[in-house]
């Protein structure tokens, strides 16, 4: 019913139904109705994440995504979140290198709560902005840090990578959660000069997939968003793409964890290039699965890994991020490790990949995305990243098209230029403790 | 512009499944669900981890863990190439009173899919060579998980407020000292004994191309093995206790504080799940407000109710900076005490739209109706029990409610937990009245 034909692994086009509108303040408006279950989900994604903070303010960007749930000029601190859980909906954000995303699914009779409490963030929120309100964040996020990343085994290992494979001034040199110190030194003014330049309608997509028509959610979104005044928008400086990684750069950090660990980047082109496509799925056959030639070759024939993986992290400013990582048995050292994984990394940049695994790795993407799509508010996070970093929603629908498109040849070229092993950087990591 | 008002959700009944059962006793359950284009599969078997020997507790886990590693059809790595050719993951679960394997697959390709997953359950080669692997892999996953902070407080919470003695006290997976006996022998008999048709339900949610019920006879007919009578357990609280686990380097505390709770067969269930949303589970729920929104103590803290098939545990999690946990414990418990600030009408009302509201969003996908009836059957009840369990959030009222939770929960009498640095928190715990015991141990640094 949802698409326009059946879905299949031939054509691999699929139907989710989009419709689009500008507000003339310049907010780009998607809606994909889905009347399976009587609820929406609401997706705002801001262009703006940790690749736009100054040196200094690391961290700024995913301190401000607090400070939007701490009221606004008609909306008390905490209210946002709470008042729409009252009603039924669940709600969070998410802020990364190259988004702050707000979300929201509800029942369909809460929407326009939703609009409302989100346009009056949008367009009030420095009016609630204190001292108070941002030093008890400061202090969330500081106890964000501490559990995600400082208190948890092999919990700094992305900010040793990120610093392995950018220059600090770089957008992506610093990691989305910043440093204790900067954060420490953020003020209301850093706040304030944030939302300014970065949260304004021409910088946003919204989206809502679910139970609605097209032109009710238009009006509403009017309704709600459409006084708010444009803004200026600021141009972000464009970033020259980085070569490749040469001479093997290497970092080395010992901490009490159960168990060595060695870890490969590369720098790899931007997302959705047919380049980065081919990349994508020569980690797939490289890392992702059982069959993947990483967990055969250390955990399954060598035995010397507890796990063994390899993944692209699509990005849009300049380069994208791939890694490859191993976690030892005890009696393997990270040397053993790194041996075993640039063999296997040589002999497919080398002889390249199989076509089976090359129609396995396809495979799998088209149910990895078909499950993602399932899903009311990952398909509209989805629209909007496309939406955002592409300006093209559609290439959700045809992005299994693109991806069974890519040919062994492509993906032997693009090996070539981005994953040969020396062009990598490693990461040894060691444990304390013995 | 005014704030606007919401319209009344209108109301959702979880979905009807066809049912059916083969000749050889698998029942099966199909939920038709239009617009899902993959399909969710998942075969939970009756198997309560009582069945498994005392001194090889894990060999249900590594079962689970070698029923994909090669089967007579396609030995060694050759049955995860098919599988993974098809476009279909495979995943297995191992919980106290049931075991799960769960398939995912495009609509199109679900009958090879569903060939492979009964091949995995009917058939399974478990290798010696595999099982041997796969016991190394879990002594090494025990490890990690002894030295992550959340997950050593959280077995540790179990294991102090279950009476010892009971399954259910001790970790699903088995501890090292019992993994490290079992054999490849003991996962072969234990497979031929409790996996078993008509001890497991098959349920498949999704949009379907073919007749699923035909799918489902032409793979899992052919499986022939006895039923198993099984026993489940009913555990019992162990008293009070308080233990910090020393972890020198740690900046924060991992706090687990509560004690025994109730299944959802208990007529306080309801009940407690409204009391336990509005202390710990909403944003601005009690605890959260106070410990985060105010005192910035923590990234949140949460009241989680979570039932067994027989009990159940209350638990008030988080994690708190080093200087200020103690302050944090006291604070909780403190909220906890329902006797001069019950519970009210406007918390009631919240936690009951909340629980609806967001009732027809976690079941829209495939996969979020599969899981939740897989779970239901594992704890003995049936996909009737979602809409039950919403009329009966209908009858709470804030007496109801604060009256359960108070019965549930004795705040002077729960059980406290900490990972973190002893040398820095025995004292605070201490002057807060706490009988406090440290364990040092390696593993935990």
């Amino acid at each position: 019913m949802w698409f326009d034909g059946a879905v299949t692994s031939t054509v691999g086009i699929l139907g989710y139904p989009l419709h689009r509108h500008t507000l003339t303040n310049g907010l780009r408006v998607i809606v994909s109705p889905d009347h399976s279950a009587p609820v929406v989900a609401l997706n705002l994604w801001y262009d703006v994440g940790s690749r736009d903070e100054l040196l200094g303010q690391t961290g700024l960007a995913h301190l401000f995504e607090h400070l939007m749930f701490q009221g606004s000029a008609n909306v008390a601190s905490g209210e946002h979140l709470a008042t729409l859980q009252a009603n039924g909906g669940s709600v969070n954000a998410t802020t990364w290198f190259d988004r702050t995303n707000y979300f929201a699914a509800m029942p369909t009779g809460a929407l326009n709560l939703a609009l409302w409490l989100e346009a009056d963030r949008l367009a009030t929120l420095p009016q609630a902005l204190t001292v108070e309100n941002l030093d008890n964040q400061r202090e969330v996020v500081k106890e964000e840090k501490r559990q995600r990343y400082d208190n948890v085994p092999y919990g700094d290992v992305i900010e040793h990578l990120v610093a392995l494979t950018f220059p600090a001034q770089h957008p992506y040199g610093h990691t989305t959660i910043g440093s204790m110190a900067d954060l420490d030194a953020a003020s209301v003014q850093d706040a304030i000069s944030f939302f300014t330049r970065h949260y304004l309608p021409g910088n946003a997509v919204l989206t809502l997939v679910g139970d609605i028509e097209p032109a009710d959610a238009f009006a509403r979104v009017q309704k709600y968003f459409g006084k708010i005044p444009a803004g200026n928008r600021s141009q972000r400086a464009s970033v020259t793409p980085l070569p490749p990684h040469t001479g093997v750069p290497r970092a080395r950090t010992a901490a009490p964890v159960p168990a060595d660990a060695c870890y490969f980047t590369w720098r790899l082109p931007v997302r959705d290039t047919q380049d980065f496509n081919a990349l994508d799925l020569t980690f797939s056959i490289l890392g992702d699965g059982q069959t993947s030639r990483l967990h055969r070759r250390l955990v399954r024939e060598d035995k010397i890994a507890q796990a063994a993986s390899s993944s692209a992290l699509a990005l849009i400013g300049g380069n994208s991020f791939g890694f490859a990582y191993a976690r030892a048995m005890p009696g393997t050292t990270v040397a053993d490790l790194e041996y075993a994984m640039v063999s296997e990394i040589d002999r497919l940049v080398h002889d390249g990949p199989q076509p089976a695994e090359i129609e396995r790795a396809k495979a799998q993407y088209e149910r990895e995305w078909l499950s993602e799509l399932s899903r009311f508010d990952a398909r509209a996070d989805q629209f909007g990243a496309y939406a955002t970093l592409h300006g093209d929603p559609q290439l959700v629908n045809t992005r299994i098209a693109d991806i069974t498109a890519i040919t062994g040849d492509d993906i032997v070229a693009a090996c070539g230029r981005w994953l040969r092993s020396e062009q990598r950087a490693v990461l040894s990591y060691e444990r304390t403790n013995r | 512009m005014k704030r606007p008002a919401v319209r009344t959700p209108r109301p959702w009944l979880f979905p009807e499944p066809r049912h059916g059962t083969l000749p050889n006793g698998l029942n099966v359950l199909i939920f038709d669900r239009p617009g899902q284009y993959v399909i969710s599969a998942g075969l939970v078997v009756d198997l309560p981890l009582t069945a498994e020997p005392s001194d090889r507790e894990g060999v249900a886990t590594l079962t689970m863990r070698c029923l994909d590693e090669g089967t007579r059809t396609h030995p060694g790595t050759r049955f995860s190439e098919v599988l993974e050719d098809a476009g279909a993951a495979m995943a297995g679960s191992v919980g106290h009173s049931a075991s799960e394997l769960y398939l995912d697959v495009p609509a199109h390709r679900l009958g090879s899919a569903l060939e492979l997953m009964a091949q995995a359950l009917i058939e399974p080669a478990l290798e010696t060579e595999d099982v041997d692997r796969h016991r190394s892999l879990r002594l090494a996953q025990i490890e990690q998980t002894m030295a992550h902070p959340a997950q050593r407080v959280g077995l540790a919470f179990r294991e102090a407020v279950l009476e010892s003695g009971y399954r259910a006290a001790r970790p699903a997976g088995g501890t090292a000292a019992t993994v490290a006996r079992v054999s490849a022998d003991d996962v072969r008999s234990f497979h031929a004994q409790h996996y078993s048709p008509a001890n497991s339900v098959l349920v498949l949610a999704g949009d379907f191309t073919d007749d699923p019920f035909d799918q489902a006879e032409a793979t899992f007919g052919r499986w022939r093995s006895p039923e198993n009578p099984t026993v489940h357990e009913t555990p019992r609280p162990a008293p009070a206790t308080c233990l910090l686990i020393d972890r020198p380097d740690a900046v924060q505390a991992d706090v687990r504080l509560g004690g025994f709770g109730i299944d959802r067969t208990d007529p306080r269930w309801a009940d407690v799940q409204v009391a336990s949303y509005a202390l710990g589970g909403a944003f601005l729920s009690r605890l959260n407000r106070v410990l985060r929104e105010e005192r910035g103590y923590t990234y949140g803290v949460q009241l989680v109710n979570q039932p067994m098939r027989s009990g159940g545990l209350l638990t008030v999690a988080g994690s708190f900076r080093t200087e200020v946990a103690g302050a944090a414990i006291s604070e909780a418990v403190r909220i906890l005490d329902l006797e001069r600030t019950p519970i009210t009408e406007n918390e009631v009302a919240d936690a009951v739209n909340y629980a609806v509201g967001v009732t027809p969003l976690r079941y829209a996908t495939a996969a979020g109706i599969t899981e939740q009836v897989t779970t239901l059957i594992g704890a003995g009840l049936s996909s009737r029990y979602v809409d039950s369990h919403t009329a009966a959030l209908g009858l709470v009222t804030p007496g109801s409610a604060t009256r359960a939770l108070r019965q549930v929960l004795d705040p002077t009498r729960m059980s406290l937990l900490v990972v973190g640095s002893a040398k820095a928190l025995e004292g605070p715990l201490r002057d807060a009245g706490w009988a406090v015991r440290v364990q040092t141990d390696a593993a935990a640094t």
